[in-house]
């Protein structure tokens, strides 16, 4: 991949070189490093390690608070019935179905803003800056939007039909495709932010190079798989990573938009734990299954990391 | 690209892009210009027929009298919308500047130099980032309960920075990797480590540290998960918290997208701003 | 009118079982009311209509001398709250519905109403099937907020019109009910009924209860909590007539994913004829500022024949965490003052509910003055209504066989998720039924009972 010169940097590093280089004792690369890491990493492991504890103690006791609170400790108990809930299953699949199909998506879109921007002229550059507005919205502002958008009730689809003279209803959330419309809001609100730094590679990408596709006759969908993607690999690979993540931990959108309906039929994993930890109080089971979903983000970021990461860094 | 005039295929998918865009928000930010009876009536209005601002003075804690004489009373939620906006605004200011503070030399590390342990403390960083709020919810809750931390903004800027600080230092590794090797030159002329670091290192990575702090301003202004249940019913509200009461129990979609247009501001801003940095943003 | 006035308010008064004698006791001191601690009384509810309570508050504040910090609880409100119960929180006074009261009761966590020093004289103040309802061993578990029936089945006449039906072809019972959708949808009304079938806690699984309770059954003995449901009853009748319904398509699936919020919305948007809903919301239906494309339209069936929808209430129940004796004694007064009489000795709070948005109260003065069927009377399309809603009202039925135990919720979410499967996995009635009954069993086991 080619690192590019960045003008930027010559000013300061001139202005530096004039300044009075100061002269102090060294420390080693090791030591240096341990200067700055070692007090964020305690910060995220108190903070993250005590409820990752707490979850684990949880996950190996039953708990009750009616009729006088008492933890019972039950082994792997609440890891097997976790395994044998058919709904764990259910929601496990999903959440899979969401994640494929919002990270697909998000890549996807992101890469078609990025195309259609990167060719605008000064004048209208100034569009960017609208695309990117979705990114600011939050997850939980989106399910509102989708929420009105989709619905029969009040959204476009029956807008649309009856400014064309049909009567009745047309509804996007349905019980057939309601996870695939919640995965284009999750991507409607995702892509903008792939496609700036997708446009940030591509106006970075040498002209010449272009016009050595030209010299070489190159078929336009020669040009983008040769020229445009290349040099975008890095990007959409920790993207891909990025949304994978965020796309299994989501909660809050799903919670504004559907409330895992129309009913069960988008309760993905992240719901299904709500509502058994948080509105049932089932801890210990919950905590349990939250595992399950730990792993699963842990082994899919992993895998990706495996097949495609390591190769990107390699370059 | 040097085509002197625009292909139809390039017009149309500007248009197609920019629908994709609005058109969502629009169907919600519409409402807060509209009457309840305009917001149900079905099939749905397409555009507010006679526009009015009622609902923008409502949750501001205002009553409104429109031109007929009806009166749109003042939003009992005006304080908490108020108050949210003010620590929303705190929270996200101070949850962007620890985070920057801490992760830039942290990503510099990380994006620079080799020493020992790297690969690990890297994936100690990153498995923050894998934690989803639904399993760590009840146990941040306990804890924060024995600590005094529920309904405080100290305890939710904690929180949100476990949220911040991975997201930044993944993407800040990826563009220092990307600078040219500048330290050598730095280190031959015997500067110390740190100078290269502030005077050299950051002033070139100027463009991609802002938008990674933007970026961490928009994680923290739009977290909702551990706000609903720490902070919520508190002084210490955020604005999302205090908006979703408009949501639940009694309909108020006009009061409802008011402040979903409010929440918008801020971020709205701040993208315009991404955007005139976006030819320097180069991570990859 | 003044004459069918008194009958009407004897008759329903000696349905609810109330004696004719007005509540006793002597209106309170002002003294006696008023804050003395210093210290400050956590006061949570969820989002209705807060501007009516911040002013019921600062009046207190500042005529009382109080030191009370309202604030609402957004989002998944019981479940929020049983986290702060939990962790003893701040928090002193909050509204509960009375399943959720009931689990607080059970989780240790509420301080009943009984134990207040006027405590015998608020339980005398209410009708005796509501203060029983909200009793667990004999102690009231809090004060009066609101009594509603939901899932009161509204009527949207101009649709009723449409099709061709008068007020005299409506139906009284759920059977006559489902044969009147049918025909109304042969009769070119696409959606004429918007079911109780939404995704809150109290949606979908409420709808279920109250049909069963309303076709004479019971879910559970009232008494022991043993599951009573049977297919060949009125739980197997109501799950065939769902699956009918559900089959014939012309209920739009986008229910089973609204929020309160959508499904109100979308009976004022006037393309439903009838709907079960919160009674009090007859007001905003028939409210031109707020519903102007059904204002004036709104009716309801009738309970003649038999009730609908159930009771829905919520008290202000008082959390026990440590206090002060001082600061006690302020939640007391506070409470007292808010959910009972003022210093003036009247029923501020509850009067004001009444008013402004038809919330009924437990208490029998409350709801017998002229000033209720005044302000009643205002919110109906016709004046004949106001009988009608008065019956609905007092021939709802309470679910204490699943609500006043310490199960209830979770048994309220198993059942919710179960409905819907029911529907779109369409899985048999009977087999519904018996997973029902299997689940109580399982949780009465559980807790013992």
């Amino acid at each position: 991949m080619p690192s590019l010169p960045q003008t930027a940097g010559a000013d300061p590093a001139a202005a530096a070189a004039a300044a009075r280089p100061p002269r102090r004792k060294e420390l080693s690369n090791l030591q240096f490093a341990l200067v700055v890491t070692v007090p964020v990493l305690l910060f995220l492991l108190v903070v993250v390690a005590y409820p990752l504890g707490y979850a684990l103690y949880l996950s190996f006791h039953e708990i009750r608070f009616f009729g006088g609170y008492s933890a019972e400790f039950v082994g792997l108990a609440n890891y097997k019935a976790a395994l044998a809930d058919p709904k764990f299953w259910r929601s496990l699949g999903l959440s899979l179905r969401f994640t494929v199909e919002t990270v697909v998506l998000t890549i996807g879109i992101g890469l078609a803003l990025a195309l259609v921007l990167r060719d605008l002229k000064p004048r209208w550059r100034w569009l960017r800056a609208m695309i990117i507005l979705p990114w600011a919205v939050s997850p939980y502002g989106a399910g509102i939007f989708f929420a009105y958008f989709g619905r029969g009730q009040t959204g476009i689809g029956t807008a649309l039909i009856s400014a064309f003279g049909f009567d009745g209803t047309l509804n996007l959330i349905t019980q057939a495709a309601v996870i695939e419309y919640l995965a284009l809001g999750a991507a409607w609100n995702m892509a903008p932010l792939v496609a700036f730094f997708l446009l940030a590679n591509m106006l970075t990408t040498p002209k010449r190079l272009y016009d050595l596709a030209k010299i070489d006759r190159m078929r336009s969908y020669e040009t983008f798989w040769h020229v445009t993607l290349p040099p975008l690999r890095f990007t959409l690979f920790v993207f891909t990573c990025i949304s994978t993540v965020l796309a299994l931990k989501t909660f809050d959108y799903i919670f504004t938009e559907t409330q895992g309906g129309p009913g069960n039929s988008s309760t993905v994993l992240t719901y299904l734990l709500y509502q058994i930890s948080f509105v049932n109080l089932d801890l210990g089971y919950g905590a349990a299954m939250s595992f399950f979903l730990l792993a699963l983000i842990l082994g899919t970021t992993g895998l990706i990391y495996a097949l495609w990461g390591r190769r990107e860094e390699r370059k | 690209m040097s085509r002197s005039r625009y292909p139809v295929w390039l017009i149309l998918a500007v248009a197609v892009a920019l629908l994709w865009t609005f058109l969502p928000m629009y169907w919600v930010v519409k409402y807060a210009f509209m009457t309840k009876s305009e917001i149900a009536r079905f099939p749905p209005e397409l555009y507010p027929h006679a526009p009015q601002l009622a609902a923008f003075y409502n949750i501001f804690g205002f009553d409104y009298t429109a031109a007929d004489g009806t009166v749109f009373p003042a939003s009992g939620q005006a304080n908490q919308i108020m108050l949210g906006l003010r620590n929303s605004l705190l929270v996200s200011a101070i949850v962007t500047i620890v985070t920057m503070v801490v992760v830039l030399p942290l990503a510099y590390v990380f994006a620079r130099m080799d020493f020992p342990f790297k690969g690990k403390m890297l994936a100690a960083v990153l498995l923050s980032v894998s934690l989803p709020p639904v399993s760590t919810l009840i146990p941040f809750y306990t804890l924060y309960v024995q600590l005094g931390l529920v309904g405080t903004l100290g305890g939710l800027v904690i929180i949100t920075l476990t949220i911040t600080i991975p997201i930044v230092a993944w993407l800040l590794i990826g563009f220092f990797k990307n600078l040219p090797p500048i330290e050598a030159m730095g280190r031959i002329d015997g500067f110390s480590r740190l100078y290269i670091f502030v005077r050299i290192i950051v002033p070139m990575a100027k463009s991609g540290i802002l938008v990674a702090g933007v970026i961490g301003f928009l994680f923290s202004w739009n977290e909702y998960v551990y706000a609903q249940v720490l902070v919520t019913g508190s002084d210490a509200v955020t604005l999302p918290a205090a908006m979703s009461g408009f949501l639940f129990q009694v309909p108020e979609p006009a009061q409802l997208a008011a402040s979903l247009f409010l929440s918008l501001l801020p971020p709205f801003f701040i993208a315009f701003f991404l955007q005139k940095h976006v030819a320097e943003m180069n991570f990859a | 009118m003044t004459g069918i006035k008194t009958t009407r308010r004897q008759a329903v008064a000696m349905l609810l079982g109330a004696t004719a004698l007005a509540a006793g006791g002597l209106p309170a001191r002002a003294e006696d009311l008023a804050a003395s601690s210093g210290e400050t009384v956590y006061f949570r509810g969820w989002q209705f209509r807060t501007d009516v309570v911040q002013g019921n508050v600062d009046r207190y504040n500042s005529e009382m001398g109080g030191n009370v910090d309202y604030a609402t609880v957004t989002g998944d409100y019981p479940s929020i709250m049983e986290k702060t119960l939990i962790a003893k929180g701040d928090l002193d006074v909050l509204y509960a519905n009375p399943s959720s009261a009931v689990r607080y009761m059970g989780g240790g966590w509420v301080k009943p109403a009984s134990e207040l020093p006027n405590g015998q004289e608020i339980a005398d103040a209410m009708y005796p099937n509501i203060r029983e309802a909200w009793s667990v061993d004999g102690k009231l578990l809090g004060l009066s907020y609101f009594v509603t029936t939901r899932g009161a089945m509204l009527v949207n006449m101009k649709a009723v019109e449409k099709a061709g039906m008068t007020a005299a072809d409506l139906p009284t019972t759920w059977d006559e009910f489902y044969d009147a959708v049918y025909k109304m949808h042969e009769a070119g009304i696409e959606n004429p009924f918007l079911p109780h079938w939404f995704a809150e806690y109290f949606g979908v699984s409420w709808g279920f209860v109250f049909e069963v309770m309303n076709r004479g059954g019971q879910v559970a003995d009232p008494e022991t909590h043993a599951p009573v449901l049977t297919a060949d009853g009125p739980a197997g009748d109501t799950l065939r007539a769902w699956k009918k319904l559900w089959k014939s398509g012309i209920i739009p699936e986008e229910v089973l994913s609204y929020n309160e919020a959508g499904y109100i919305d979308a009976f004022r948007s006037g393309r439903y004829a009838f709907s079960p809903q919160q009674l009090y919301d007859i007001k905003t239906f028939n409210d031109p500022a707020q519903s102007a494309d059904i204002a004036g339209s709104v009716t309801l069936l009738s309970a003649e024949k038999q009730s609908w929808g159930l009771i829905d209430s919520a008290l202000y129940v008082m959390t026990n965490r440590k206090r002060s004796a001082a600061l006690e004694s302020d939640v007391e007064k506070f409470v007292s003052w808010y959910g009972y009489k003022d210093q003036d000795g009247t029923f501020a709070v509850a009067n004001r509910w009444l008013e402004e948005n038809m919330l009924f109260s437990a208490y029998k003065p409350v709801m017998e003055s002229d000033a209720a069927r005044d302000s009643v009377s205002k919110s109906l399309m016709k004046p004949e209504d106001y009988d009608t809603v008065l019956d609905v009202y007092a021939s709802a039925p309470y679910p204490k066989s699943i609500w006043n135990v310490v199960w209830s919720e979770e048994f309220n979410f198993w059942l919710r998720d179960k409905l819907f499967e029911f529907l779109q996995n369409d899985l048999a009635p009977e087999d519904v039924i018996d997973a029902a009954n299997a689940e109580m069993e399982r949780l009465n086991k559980r807790y013992n009972i």
